[in-house]
């Protein structure tokens, strides 16, 4: 009963109610946009990072990532590689193991961190193949041979078919020497990448460093970096069984993970003001039609309305302008967004800033449950419990004075 | 005869800032069922102010009213309204009707307030809609009927609940001269056909000149009450 008149009633002043609307509707179908666009923003600097060396999670000895020693190694690193990769979420793994050394090329020397690689293993879950510049990546088969970053190349005056000298550590303490044979040159655009690191077959770095079958880490790919995290914890079963620990995106990569967080509360802020704007022009539209009303209200309760059931009445007006409002809204910002994400949003100008992450200059919204309904629930949410200021003032009407208003 | 309205010593004091207005000063009044009385007076004479004492929409300052043989003074306002829900019907001058709902609607609402079931409620919305002549115009909404249809959808609804009275406040002030009258003589018929108490604010010598009961106020106090047998329609 009192829905139906609250419908009603909200259908008195056409004009207004269709203004109301229009404003729960777009600032909810921004929050979609906005909101699918930053997550998509995210998505991507997260996956295109990820993918050029890390892997979406990493499978390690204990206490490796505090200190990175060539001696914290996985035994049987293929065991474990074949269970993962036998799980629905896993695409493919790769092993690796990393040490420093120290390249020279005749009197020129520069420091380096040098990770031996299973060459096709590592093509499935890094991109850095994509990034060479000049010669060609590892292959199957290869014995002697090394890529690098361009700019460490530079340094060391290199040239592609150029031999490297490379001193380091053994497990053992002993010196670890080799000469290789430079084959690529890779430049990802990232400074550390491209001046600190060279790759040579996972067999050669074995022999070199005296360790054997083992490798330091395993690096562990999905379709979706979502996909990982959602399988982390079989993840770390699997690794725990082997006395090893997964280290997920946000702890491999710290600082992106602050960057976004640092995005996020900036970005919570624009959200909240957009909210109050809202819930600000709807109840004062909301205050304007119960103070236009005051005389119908003491007539409502002359014939024997209770003043609760009245506030009641009004209440469900706001909720049935909230729900229609958010509906619509839900729906307009998922179908713009849906329709930009078909061909994503690209960013010409920012291209510079984003290959610092590795990014690509176009933009995919990422549309999910989160994205559409995290901001039109606040909106309407908000607006129903603002409601209480209508509610509370129609409730201490008292009837006489209220059919006194003219 | 049964008391359905008792009052001792009513008084009602309103504050205006720090001026105090007595708009009734010591009521004594009893209205006995199936009075068709009027309540005459000057305009500030205290008629709307006695009216809304007696249906539970204000409190009186001192004194006691009784509906039906009840206290209402002490009542909360939840009780109140009960009360207004159940043993009042209100006619005011205008403004009566809830504008988004039909004349039916108007008039099944408080039946839904009350808890009627609804096969029920259009039955007897349909019946007094067709006590007050009304039958033919249930679907229409207060602005597609006139002064007169209205105040009548007004009646209606009063009776719908049955109430132990109807309190009628200046019910023809907005209305033409013929419709005034058209509209005292249906409450004057249902007074006579189904036994309703009625009780109407007025100062239309008309509307006095047809009703039973006289009763004058002045100053907020009564200042006489007679009893007279109803004079014959004059020919329009
Ligand atoms: N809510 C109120 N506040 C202050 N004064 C009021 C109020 N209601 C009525 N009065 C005063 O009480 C007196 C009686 O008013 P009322 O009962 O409305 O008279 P009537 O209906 O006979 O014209 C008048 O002097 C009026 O100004
Ligand atoms: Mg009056």
């Amino acid at each position: 009963m009192l829905f139906d008149l609250a419908w009603r009633n909200i259908w008195r002043q056409p004009h207004r109610t269709a203004l109301s609307l229009t404003s729960i509707v777009l600032a909810s179908a921004i929050t979609v946009f906005v909101l699918s666009l930053q997550l998509g923003t995210y998505g991507t600097m997260k996956e295109s990072v990820l993918k050029l060396m890390d892997g979406f999670a990493q499978a390690q000895p204990k206490g490796y990532s505090d200190d990175p020693d060539i001696r914290k190694a996985i035994s049987d690193p293929q065991a474990l590689m074949t269970r993962l990769e036998g799980m629905p979420a896993v695409t493919a793994t790769a092993p690796r193991a990393t040490t420093y050394v120290v390249l020279s090329n005749g009197p020129r020397s520069y420091g380096a961190a040098v990770f031996g690689v299973d060459p096709s293993k590592e093509a499935e879950v890094s991109t850095l193949h994509k990034t060479i510049v000049e010669g060609r990546y590892l292959r199957e088969g290869d014995t002697d041979a090394a890529i690098l970053g361009a700019a460490l190349a530079r340094n060391l005056k290199l040239s592609l078919g150029d031999k490297l000298i490379m001193l380091g550590a053994a497990e053992d303490g002993s010196v670890a020497a080799d000469a290789l044979t430079v084959v690529g040159l890779f430049a990802t655009g990232a400074p550390e990448a491209d001046r600190q690191v060279v790759e040579i077959p996972l067999t050669r770095f074995q022999t070199d460093f005296a360790i054997g079958k083992r490798a330091n880490v395993i690096a562990i790919a999905g379709r979706h970096l979502s996909d990982i995290q959602s399988a982390l914890p079989e993840l770390r079963a699997a690794a725990h069984e082997k006395g090893l620990v997964v280290r997920n995106w946000a702890q491999l990569e710290p600082a992106l993970n602050d960057v976004i967080l640092l995005d996020a509360s900036f970005s919570l802020l624009m959200y909240v003001s957009l909210v109050v704007i809202v819930v600000f022009i709807i109840l004062n539209t909301l205050l304007m039609s119960v103070l236009e009303r005051t005389r119908e209200f003491g007539m409502l309760m002359a014939i024997g309305m209770r003043p609760a059931q009245i506030g009641r009445m009004i209440w469900i007006e706001l909720l049935l302008l909230a729900c229609i409002g958010v509906a619509l809204g839900i729906a307009l910002g998922s179908a713009i967004t849906a329709w930009v994400a078909r061909d994503g949003i690209s960013f010409p100008s920012a291209e510079a800033l984003f290959s610092r992450w590795h990014m690509p200059a176009t933009i995919y919204p990422q549309l999910d449950a989160v994205s559409a309904l995290a901001g039109p629930l606040a909106i309407g949410t908000a607006i129903i419990v603002a409601g209480i200021v209508p509610y509370l003032r129609v409730r201490s009407l008292c009837p006489v004075s209220a059919m006194r208003a003219s | 005869m049964t008391a359905i309205v008792e009052c001792r010593g009513v008084t009602k004091h309103y504050r205006l800032g720090t001026i105090d207005v007595a708009a009734l000063r010591g009521v004594d009044l009893t209205i006995d069922k199936g009075d068709f009385a009027s309540l005459a007076g000057p305009s500030g004479s205290g008629k709307t102010t006695l009216l809304n004492a007696i249906g539970g929409l204000d409190r009186p300052t001192k004194g006691s009213i009784k509906i039906e043989g009840h206290e209402i003074t002490a009542l909360n306002a939840n009780a109140l309204a009960d009360l207004r829900l159940r043993k009042i019907g209100f006619v005011f001058q205008a403004y009566n009707l809830i504008p988004v709902l039909s004349a039916v609607e108007n008039v099944e609402f408080i039946l839904q307030l009350m808890g009627v079931e609804a096969a029920a409620r259009r039955a007897r919305a349909k019946e007094v809609l067709r006590d007050v002549g009304l039958e033919g115009l249930e679907n229409r909404r207060p602005a597609r009927l006139s002064g007169g249809q209205q105040q009548r959808v007004a009646v209606a609804r009063a009776l719908a609940s049955k109430p132990a009275i109807v309190l009628a406040d200046e019910p023809t002030a907005n209305l033409d001269t013929k419709t005034a009258e058209d509209l005292i003589a249906l409450m004057s018929g249902l007074n006579d056909r189904l036994g309703t108490t009625f009780l109407m604010a007025t100062h239309d010598a008309r509307v006095i000149s047809r009703t039973r009961r006289h009763i004058v106020i002045s100053d907020g106090g009564i200042t006489s009450d007679e009893r007279r047998k109803l004079a014959e329609a004059e020919p329009a």
